[in-house]
């Protein structure tokens, strides 16, 4: 068989010593980078929080009863069922995030926009809505423009006179009813759709019944237990139901997955049973600077009395204006540079500017604000308004570069299927590449806000207060925001308590809010890459 | 032009169709033709064709007659233009900045590539299947009432779907999941589910682009079936480059080749048994391309 076969003694050996080097070399570099944002994070949250001022009892009951069942339940279901481990812990997460986002949401329910303006202004949407959808099925031979008209006419009409009509009356229903009626009802609708994707018909009504009873009730027991009508209700509709109806929903799909279920009660009931052992046996907590204090007060000469509540606020008017502002500006502009503009000259020289303002420093739109508004404008000098207005301009380049990229994911075959079908350009657009497009668009809008939350350059120089103390009710009120109040204590105040707790304590603040807005948009992206 | 007569359908030299052309045959005038020639009426009908990528040309003067209610096959190698020749069918090409349409070419006698023509309103009569599935991302409802929607059609839209879902050869298998979206379904289905699209606003023409390539052979088989079924109520032009496919389900089979031209066009058993050309002949028989 083997006649004549020719025998080597080995094939040799290629080096590969540059390549390992090389290997270790961008692991160092990687490290070096995680391991200094990680110390600088725990330096950080070390000064806020002072875990290490706490009674060892307490770390010890904390200890019993959160961190050692979490680790077991958790562990034990990471081998066992990583699928339910992810479900129980983005539960979880979801409460946890949707909480902080209620506690803003009730801080402006509280102070800025009285529950029955709200109301008021949510009968007139959804009066407006009925009949817009109400003159849509009337008749499809009526042309375009004449429903077009009316549908104007009538959302016109509805935010004329209900609102004024709803806040002149003499006597009107409790803030908790008014709310659990404009802000549970609408969050139990939604829940209520995406129980109709589970359930069915049926399902989804009992989900939007057991959804509004569960916030009214909220506004009935709010008050009995001292957190107040609102409160309550804002954190059942915006926290607590939304993630019941999730947990619900997935936990009927895929029964397997109840068992992550116990990892969520694990988590809550340990931190509820930590929490009365600990008044129980008198153990003290951590002296913490991040505490309800430090939330809800406004500055204060001295550090231990300082917070951080009217540039909470504030930072949250500002988020709301730039989204407003920024969003149907850029995704306006996006659309139309990816889906109509002509690939001329012309195009791509504004392709290339947009890219490059997004790389303009901060402070250059501090300015541009101040020249335009102030200025120019004559708007008085740090307002809600321009602020928020600065802020959008300064994201607006990151919005479009985002949106595009969204838009030009967008499978072509999908624009060819319904231009093949016979649609115009517009519809193409309505009907397949914006609804395909928008959690991506969103993402990318999410991040934007991130950066301008952040931002205290442009803040400054529109001559926005660096100590406020209290809300701004209105777009024209004086505006402070969290990054310009951390940086007036580091700098205006720069007492040693101020620097060595206020700041950090307001840092600690600013990371946790902008973590959660990040989250959101990462749930969101990650979502729209499993439809793909 | 001489070469274009000598290859294009050899049944279209004696016909009148200079006539035809001058006073623009409306449907009634080719039912009248048809009554005496004995053969289908013609639905499209392309005189000298050239397309132009920039300035590459991928397409040479191409001249044929598409009849009415049968299944028209177009085979060729790869970049031979055939699938371009179907896009021009409907103005798809319209879509490329870079392409350019010489010629005429008429639908129903009117030329559709007259000034006056409103491709969007062309499209609406012409049905359009791609080479790959690409259902909407929604629900099969949406997506079989996508056309009626955009085109705001009368009627009740449940019942056009379910008899589009019932003549795609669909309706048996999603008529329980019709919220569920298109996208879940195998890819033979969606296929399926895009005729069904294509075919729910009752066009006159159905366009298919190799509509079976990236489908495995049991789906494959599914939607020749279903051609051949279709074929009774509308007219049917296919692109594909599986000549088998061409000789199961095609009445006339026009074989394009390299540069674009149409080198032959006739009835499908004479093109497989007795081409004319020899060029044809290496092309069917695996000598070539």
């Amino acid at each position: 068989m083997a006649t004549g076969e020719q025998r080597i003694e080995s094939f040799g050996h290629v080096s590969r010593t540059v390549g390992t080097v090389f290997r270790y070399l961008l692991l160092a570099a990687t490290l070096f980078g995680i391991v200094a944002l990680t110390i600088l994070l725990i330096y950080v949250a070390n000064d806020a929080i002072q875990p290490l001022t706490a009674d060892p009892g307490w770390h010890l009951t904390f200890f019993l009863t959160l961190v050692s069942p979490t680790l077991l339940v958790g562990g034990y279901l990471l081998r066992t069922d990583p699928a339910s481990f992810r479900f129980g812990a983005s539960v979880v997460g979801m409460l946890a995030v949707s909480t902080m986002f209620a506690g803003g949401a009730a801080m402006i329910f509280v102070d800025i926009v009285p529950p029955v303006v709200w109301f008021s202004y949510v009968l007139a949407l959804a009066l407006a809505l009925v009949g817009v959808v109400g003159i849509e099925r009337l008749d499809r031979q009526v042309p375009f423009l004449a429903r077009f008209a009316a549908a104007g006419a009538v959302v016109l009409l509805a935010f004329g006179v209900v609102p004024d009509f709803v806040q002149s009356l003499p006597v009107y229903p409790t803030d908790g009813v008014m709310l659990t009626l404009a802000l549970g009802g609408p969050m139990a609708l939604v829940v209520g759709r995406y129980a109709a994707a589970e359930a069915g018909r049926r399902g989804s009504a009992l989900a939007v019944l057991v959804g509004v009873v569960a916030v009214g009730t909220g506004a009935v027991l709010g008050p009995l237990l001292e957190i107040g009508a609102v409160p309550a209700t804002v954190l059942l509709s915006i926290a607590v139901v939304p993630t019941a109806g999730y947990a619900v929903g997935a936990v009927r799909r895929r029964s397997a997955r109840r068992s992550g279920l116990a990892l969520t009660g694990t988590i809550l009931g340990g931190a509820l049973v930590g929490a009365l052992t600990v008044d129980a046996l008198g153990f003290a907590g951590p002296q913490s600077w991040v505490d309800w204090g430090f939330l809800t007060n406004a500055h204060s000469g001295t550090a231990a009395n300082a917070g951080l509540y009217p540039a909470i606020g504030g930072s949250i008017l500002l988020m709301v204006t730039v989204a407003v502002l920024s969003f149907p500006l850029g995704v306006g502009a996006a659309v139309y540079l990816e889906e109509y503009a002509p690939d001329n000259r012309f195009t791509r020289f504004i392709d290339v500017n947009i890219s490059n303002l997004a790389g303009v420093p901060s402070v250059v739109y501090g300015l541009l604000g101040l020249g335009v508004f102030v200025t120019y404008l004559g708007q008085p000098t740090g307002t809600v308004l321009i602020g928020g207005a600065t802020l959008a301009l300064l994201i607006l380049p990151i919005v479009i570069i985002s949106a595009r990229e969204a838009l030009r994911s967008v499978p072509d075959s999908m624009r060819q299927a319904s231009y093949g079908m016979g649609a115009t350009r517009w519809q193409t657009i309505k009907n397949v590449v914006l609804p395909r497009a928008f959690p991506g668009i969103l993402t990318g809008t999410i991040l934007a806000l991130g950066r301008a939350i952040g931002e205290t350059a442009p803040l400054i120089m529109i001559g926005a207060p660096n100590v406020l103390f209290s809300l701004p009710t209105e777009l024209s009120s004086k505006v402070s925001a969290m990054p310009l109040q951390v940086y007036a204590w580091a700098s205006l105040f720069a007492s040693e308590p101020f620097y060595q707790a206020a700041v950090p304590a307001g840092v600690v603040v600013l990371l946790i809010v902008l973590l959660s807005m990040n989250s959101v948009a990462i749930v969101l992206r990650n979502k729209y890459q499993n439809q793909q | 032009m001489t070469d274009s007569q000598e290859y294009a359908a050899g049944e279209s030299t004696d016909d009148p169709t200079t006539d035809d052309m001058a006073i623009e045959t409306d449907v009634s005038d080719s039912v009248a033709s048809s009554g005496a020639t004995m053969r289908a009426n013609t639905v499209v009908r392309a005189e000298n064709v050239d397309v132009w990528y920039n300035d590459d040309q991928a397409l040479q003067d191409i001249s044929l007659e598409i009849p009415e209610n049968q299944v028209t096959a177009m085979i060729g190698p790869s970049g031979c233009g055939k699938s371009t020749f179907l896009r021009c069918i409907n103005r798809m090409n319209d879509l490329i900045d870079a392409a350019r349409v010489e010629g005429d070419l008429y639908l129903r006698g009117k030329n559709v590539y007259d000034d006056d023509v409103d491709p969007v309103a062309l499209r609406r009569r012409v049905g359009m299947v791609f080479q790959s599935p690409n259902p909407f991302p929604k629900s099969i409802y949406d997506n079989v009432a996508y056309g009626l929607k955009i085109q705001n059609k009368e009627g009740d839209y449940d019942d056009i779907v379910e008899q589009s879902l019932k003549r795609a050869a669909l309706w048996d298998e999603v008529k329980d999941q019709l919220d569920q979206s298109g996208l879940d379904l195998s890819g033979g289905q969606q296929q399926r589910l895009c005729i069904a699209r294509a075919i729910a606003p009752d066009p006159e023409v159905i366009l298919m682009d190799e509509p079976a390539s990236a489908l495995d052979p049991v789906a494959t088989s599914q939607i020749e079936d279903l051609i051949a079924e279709l074929a009774e109520e509308y007219t049917v032009v296919i692109v594909t480059h599986n000549m088998q496919q061409a000789a199961r389900i095609s009445n006339k089979t026009a074989v394009f080749l390299t540069g674009g031209e149409l080198v032959e066009f006739d009835d499908t058993e004479k093109i497989f048994e007795n081409p004319e050309s020899q060029r044809v002949e290496d092309y069917i028989t695996g000598k070539f391309g």
